[in-house]
């Protein structure tokens, strides 16, 4: 069969027009879902370093909602969270450099703005199996209850000491990931930086 | 140094065919001797360092949310993402094109050289994936995507030229019979990725 | 029925034809992405075979290998907002790897070979069971991957208590993506030595 030029602009024109109709109308159908899915994820991580277990996407989304609002006079992302045991604390968005990429998370705070409640740090792009550690629980829950001032009143943070060291300080630090030093103190230096002016 | 590093690493570290196995198909096909893999693997080079950067445009000015903002302040609702993938193995089919008619026209001899792998480009997985991982890595500007590009195609031209020259020494060697052909060839593969991963450090 | 049910085994194109590894065996050390993965290109796989054999008789030549690609890209695409909306969490670990699913050797590849020649019905088949050849490599290095490498199925912990208080320990390699390739060849070596 002999197709002219013609035929074939007019084929090809019709398929795409055919296609990108079809992928529109899905795209918008589907879009509300996706960013909720977005949303509640970020609001379930946060629910978790706050005390309140894990939780599906639509719950977090929900419960997010009605414990916790937005501080708007804050340079940074920060909410004001009732935590699962009452205490009205706050959410903090830190965020700096591992090895080989950016890295962020949050962290809960009591409302004496010193004890840490929980973490919940990502990161882009960290060795698997050492940097990329820093997601994982027992990691995060190795924060909770540190203190960001030490038993003088300073900030100090909360230091990722090797292990072993840690017990000498224990109220501000906690062990850090063995083999994955620059992420350790790329993760330091982001809770050092983004916790200096939610601490007063 | 930044681009330095970012270079170093994507074609060290990210290596497309050891860290993504991107682009294995014409890898195990076209690796049987060295000459043949290195014409491919510039070949993947080129394409790349010329996909990726106008593909960053593309994503820049036209497909993410709010990139149409330049043309008029009414567009700036406007999500074209999910075009994505379309526009852009358009772009990879089309431009491929181009460079085979541009080579054919201007040089001869390179068209001789390149021009049967050109073809087969157009559907390497390497060459989306170059393009898709430049979108989730957000670069700054146009001449990060591009040096990313290079890097990738400089870390694929150099696995199927390795892979080739192991390949080459492999037809002397006393393998399994079973094992032979495409079953070594993905055993070695992996432990050539092994070998690389020692390169990403702690 | 017996011709269709050959990319399971005898003539399955990642054992033996070595088509479509490409965007595979990134997602699979562990089962679920594995699952999900090896679905998503059975539905692309079968669904562009179908469309395309319908078409076939109209499509000019010349343009063939562009119809074929915004067939599927068409599929893909769907498939990738579905994911994002419905499995939200595996879509994410499966990143850009859905999208490669477009440049996915096997697929063009049936297209060209089987779609483009055939009746619908038996193209929609042939691409049916292509995929699914294709999943049940995916399955298998993903369940061997998972278990070894982080003793645990589906996110679930099938290893008991016992033998990590004995010294056993997962094997961190496993995790890695070159054992997928290890382990394909392992699969190659015990395919041939059967049939041989």
């Amino acid at each position: 069969m002999k197709f002219s030029n013609r035929y074939i602009f007019l084929y090809i024109s019709v398929l795409v027009i055919i296609v990108a109709g079809t992928l529109a109308i899905v795209s918008l159908v589907l879009r509300p879902r996706q960013e909720a899915n977005r949303k509640g994820e970020t609001a379930a991580r946060i629910l978790k370093a706050a005390g309140y277990g894990a939780l599906s996407t639509e719950q977090a989304v929900a419960l997010f909602d009605s414990v916790a609002s937005p501080i708007t006079d804050s340079q940074t992302e920060r909410y004001a969270i009732v935590c699962s045991d009452g205490d009205t604390g706050q959410v903090v968005y830190v965020s700096g450099k591992g090895l080989w990429g950016p890295i962020w998370g949050y962290v809960v705070l009591a409302s004496d703005n010193n004890t840490i409640k929980g973490v919940a740090f990502s990161h882009k792009s960290e060795t698997p199996g050492l940097g990329a550690k820093i997601t994982e629980e027992s990691f995060a829950d190795s924060f909770s209850g540190k203190k960001i001032y030490n038993a003088d009143g300073e900030y100090v943070s909360v230091v990722l000491a090797a292990k072993g060291n840690s017990e000498a300080n224990a109220e501000n630090s906690v062990d850090a990931i063995s083999g994955a030093t620059i992420t350790s103190k790329g993760v330091e230096k982001m809770l050092y930086e983004g916790l200096k002016d939610a601490g007063k | 140094m930044e681009l330095f590093s970012l270079f170093v690493r994507s074609v060290f570290i990210d290596n497309m065919i050891f860290a993504y196995f991107l682009g294995m198909c014409s890898y195990l096909a076209v690796s049987k001797n060295v000459k043949t893999s290195f014409g491919l693997g510039v070949a993947v080079c080129f394409v790349l360092a010329v996909t990726v950067p106008v593909n960053y445009l593309i994503d820049k000015y036209f497909l993410q949310a709010g990139a149409l903002s330049w043309l008029s302040s009414h567009f700036q609702n406007i999500d074209l993402s999910f075009l994505t993938l379309i526009i852009f193995i358009a772009v990879i089919a089309g431009i491929v094109q181009l460079l085979e008619m541009a080579i054919e026209h201007f040089s001869l001899a390179l068209y001789q050289a390149l021009g049967i792998f050109l073809p087969l480009i157009a559907v390497n997985c390497a060459i989306l994936g170059g393009s898709l991982f430049m979108q989730e890595h957000h670069f700054p500007t146009l001449f990060h995507s591009f040096v990313y590009a290079l890097g990738s195609g400089v870390g694929w031209l150099l696995a199927i030229v390795a892979f080739a020259a192991l390949r080459e020494r492999l037809r002397y060697s006393n393998i399994p019979k079973p094992l032979q052909g495409n079953g070594i060839a993905y055993i070695i593969t992996g432990l050539m990725g092994l070998g690389f991963m020692a390169l990403m450090g702690f | 029925m017996k011709k269709f049910l050959e990319p399971l085994s005898k003539n399955n194109p990642i054992i033996v034809q070595t088509l479509g590894v490409c965007s595979a065996l990134a997602v699979t050390a562990q089962l679920k992405p594995a699952v999900v993965m090896a679905a998503a290109v059975t539905v692309v796989c079968a669904f562009s075979n179908l469309i395309i054999s319908l078409i076939r008789n109209t499509i000019p030549p010349r343009i063939r290998i562009v119809v074929q690609l915004v067939v599927v890209s068409f599929f893909v695409i769907l498939v990738d907002q579905f994911l994002q909306a419905y499995l939200y969490e595996t879509s994410k670990m499966l990143s850009v790897f859905v999208g490669l699913i477009i440049t996915n050797c096997i697929i063009m590849g049936r297209l060209e070979a089987f779609a483009l020649s055939h009746k619908p019905l038996p193209s929609f088949l042939d691409g049916l069971f292509n995929g699914l050849g294709y999943g049940l490599v995916l399955v298998a290095v993903g369940v061997v991957r998972e278990v070894l490498g982080q003793g645990t199925l589906w996110g679930y912990p099938v290893l008991s208590d016992k033998f990590y208080t004995l010294g056993y320990m997962n094997n961190g390699l496993m995790v890695l993506p070159p054992m997928a390739l290890i382990l394909v060849g392992s699969l190659i070596w015990i395919k041939n030595a059967r049939q041989s």
